[in-house]
C-alpha cells in the first residue's frame, strides 16, 4: 500500500474528522480570498479618488475670459501647486456623457449650459489645499462651489485601513483556529491508529515512514481546503459582481481579471499546502512518541 | 546473524526483570526460552527487538551493538527479524494480505515481487482462503498462522516467537511448531521461541535456555525423543 493509499484509507476510516479538518481550512481560505477581493476593490476605490483632482473650484456662470484667466493666474501663484486644469462647460458635458454613457436618460436632458465650468487642482504640498479653500470660499461672486477631495480621501483611507486591520485580525484568528484544529485532528487520528503505528515501528518502520501518511493527510486537507475556499469566494464574486459594481459606479469594485485570480488561486494552494503540512508535522511530532 | 547477550541487566524501577544475562545464539539455531510466567522471557525478546533498552550490559545483533545503536541501526535490525507475537499484533482494519504487504513495504521489498511473495507465504501457512479476511474474522489458530506469515514474508534472519502456541489447541500448536522447524531447517533461520509447553520442548530436541526470576538457570541441549 503506497503512502497515498494509506492516507486515503485513513481519511475513509474517519470521514467526519477529515471533513472538519477540510472545512476548517476551507473557512480560512474563504475568508482570505474574500478579504483579498474586497481589499483589491477598496484599493481601486482609493486609487480612483487619489487620481481625481484634490480640490475643484466650480465657477459662477457668465464669467468673462479675463476673469477666468485672472483666477487661473492667481491660483498659479500659490506654492505647491502641481497642476491646474480648466474644465470648460463643453468639456464638462463630454466628461458627464462619458461617465453616464450607459444611462442615455441622464445624458439626453443635459446641455453644456447647465453644467458649470471649473478649475481642477492637484497639489504637491497638501497644506496649500486648505489655503485655497479658505481664500476662495469667500469669493462667492466668482466661485459657485468648492469640492475639497482631501476630506473624502482621508476618511476613505481611514475606512480602508480599518477594514484591512479588522479583516487581517479576523483572518489571523480563523487561520489560527484552523491550524490548531488541524493539529488536534491529526493528533486524534494518530491516537486512533496508535496500535498500527506501534506495530509498524516494531516491524522496522522508520519514524518518517509512519508519519508520512499523516503529513500527506495534512497536505490534502490544506490543498482541498484552499481550492474550495477560493472557488466559493470566486463564485460569490461572480454572482454579486454586477450589483456591487453598479453600487460603486463608476468604479469597478470587482474586476474579474484572470491573472489576478490565477495568482490568488496559486498563492492560496501553496499557502494551504504549506499550512496543512506544518500543522500535520507538528501534530505528528507531538503525538507520535513511539 | 549472531545474537550475543553480555552481562545484560534490565531493571524496572528497583526490580530486576533480567539479571546478568549472558549467552550467544548462532545463525540457524533453534532455541527455546522456558520459564514460569514473569520469569523474564518476553523481556528478553523485547530486548532483542530493541523494544526495551538494557539497563546495563551489551546486546550484539550481528555487528550492531543495540545498547548503543542509533535509530537507523535499530530499524535496520528490526527489518531482519520476523516476530510472532502471542497476541498476534495484526492491524485490525487491514486484511491478512494487507498486513503482510505492509511489512514488505516497510522492508522496501521490490514492488513487483510483493504479490508473489504474499502468495508464497500465504500458501506456506495454509491461509489461502482467509487472505482477504480481517483479523476479527479469523480463529485463533488462523491468526497465529497469519502472524507467522507476516514474519516469514521478509525472509528474516531471525524469528522471535513469543509463546506462539499459548492460545492454540494441541493440534494447531504442533502444526505451528512443525512449520517453524521446517523454516529453521530449510532457510537456516534462527528461531527463538518462548513457551510453557514442555511436551513440545522435549520432543523437538533443541537448545533450551531456562530462565527463573530474571536469571538464566540452565542452558542445555536435549536429545530428540524418538
Amino acid at each position: 500500500m503506497s503512502p497515498l493509499q494509506t492516507t486515503w484509507h485513513h481519511i475513509r476510516r474517519s470521514p467526519f474528522q477529515s471533513l472538519i479538518a477540510t472545512t476548517a481550512m476551507f473557512l480560512s481560505f474563504f475568508f482570505i480570498s474574500t478579504f483579498i477581493i474586497i481589499n483589491s476593490g477598496l484599493s481601486t476605490v482609493l486609487k480612483y479618488f487619489e487620481t481625481k483632482p484634490e480640490i475643484t473650484l466650480f465657477l459662477k456662470d457668465g464669467l468673462d475670459t479675463a476673469t477666468v484667466e485672472n483666477l487661473q493666474k492667481d491660483l498659479s501663484s500659490y506654492q505647491g501647486i502641481k497642476e491646474i486644469t480648466f474644465i470648460s462647460k463643453e468639456k464638462a458635458l463630454t466628461i458627464y456623457k462619458e461617465q453616464n454613457k450607459n444611462n442615455p436618460l441622464l445624458t439626453e436632458m443635459v446641455t453644456a449650459s447647465i453644467l458649470p465650468a471649473s478649475f481642477e487642482i492637484t497639489v504637491s504640498e497638501p497644506e496649500v489645499l486648505e489655503k485655497i479653500y479658505q481664500n476662495y470660499s469667500t469669493k462667492t461672486n466668482v466661485i459657485d462651489e468648492i469640492i475639497y477631495q482631501k476630506d473624502i480621501i482621508t476618511s476613505l483611507l481611514n475606512w480602508t485601513n480599518a477594514t484591512r486591520q479588522v479583516g487581517f485580525a479576523i483572518i489571523l484568528i480563523i487561520a489560527s483556529i484552523s491550524f490548531l484544529t488541524m493539529i488536534t485532528i491529526i493528533g486524534m487520528k494518530i491516537t486512533n491508529r496508535k496500535d498500527e503505528i506501534k506495530i509498524s515501528r516494531l516491524l522496522g518502520a522508520s519514524s518518517f515512514y509512519v508519519k508520512k501518511p499523516f503529513l500527506l493527510e495534512g497536505i490534502i486537507y490544506g490543498l482541498f481546503g484552499s481550492i474550495f475556499g477560493f472557488l466559493f469566494s470566486f463564485l460569490l464574486a461572480l454572482i454579486f459582481q454586477k450589483s456591487i459594481n453598479s453600487f460603486f459606479q463608476p468604479i469597478t469594485f470587482i474586476d474579474l481579471n484572470v491573472n489576478f485570480y490565477l495568482i490568488l488561486l496559486f498563492a492560496e494552494i501553496i499557502t494551504g499546502t504549506l499550512l496543512g503540512f506544518i500543522a500535520s508535522w507538528i501534530g505528528a511530532k507531538r503525538y507520535i512518541k513511539f | 546473524m549472531k545474537i550475543v547477550f553480555d552481562q545484560v541487566d534490565k531493571k524496572f524501577g528497583i526490580v530486576y526483570a533480567l539479571k546478568d544475562i549472558s549467552f550467544e545464539i548462532d545463525q540457524g539455531e533453534f532455541v527455546f526460552l522456558i520459564g514460569n510466567s514473569g520469569a523474564g522471557k518476553s523481556t528478553l525478546l523485547k530486548l532483542i527487538l530493541n523494544q526495551l533498552k538494557p539497563t546495563s550490559g551489551k546486546i550484539l545483533l550481528g555487528d550492531i551493538d543495540l545498547s548503543n545503536g542509533n535509530k537507523d541501526d535499530v530499524n535496520n535490525t528490526r527489518r531482519k527479524i520476523g516476530v510472532v507475537f502471542q497476541d498476534y499484533q495484526l492491524i485490525s482494519d487491514k486484511t491478512i494480505e494487507e498486513n503482510i504487504a505492509l511489512i514488505l513495504d516497510i522492508v522496501n521489498y521490490p514492488k513487483e515481487k510483493i504479490q508473489s511473495r504474499i502468495d508464497k507465504v500465504i500458501k506456506e501457512v495454509n491461509l489461502g482462503t482467509r487472505r482477504f479476511l480481517f483479523p476479527s474474522q479469523l480463529a485463533g489458530g488462523e491468526l497465529q498462522r497469519a502472524s507467522l506469515a507476516r514474519a516469514l514474508a521478509i525472509e528474516p534472519e531471525v524469528i522471535l516467537a513469543d509463546e506462539p502456541t499459548g492460545n492454540l489447541d494441541p493440534e494447531n500448536s504442533w502444526n505451528l511448531v512443525k512449520l517453524l522447524k521446517d523454516i529453521n531447517k530449510e532457510n537456516n533461520t534462527t528461531i527463538i521461541m518462548t513457551t510453557h509447553n514442555n511436551e513440545i520442548v522435549e520432543s523437538m530436541g533443541k537448545r533450551v535456555i531456562k530462565i527463573n526470576d530474571g536469571e538464566i538457570v540452565k542452558d542445555y541441549n536435549i536429545s530428540k525423543k524418538s
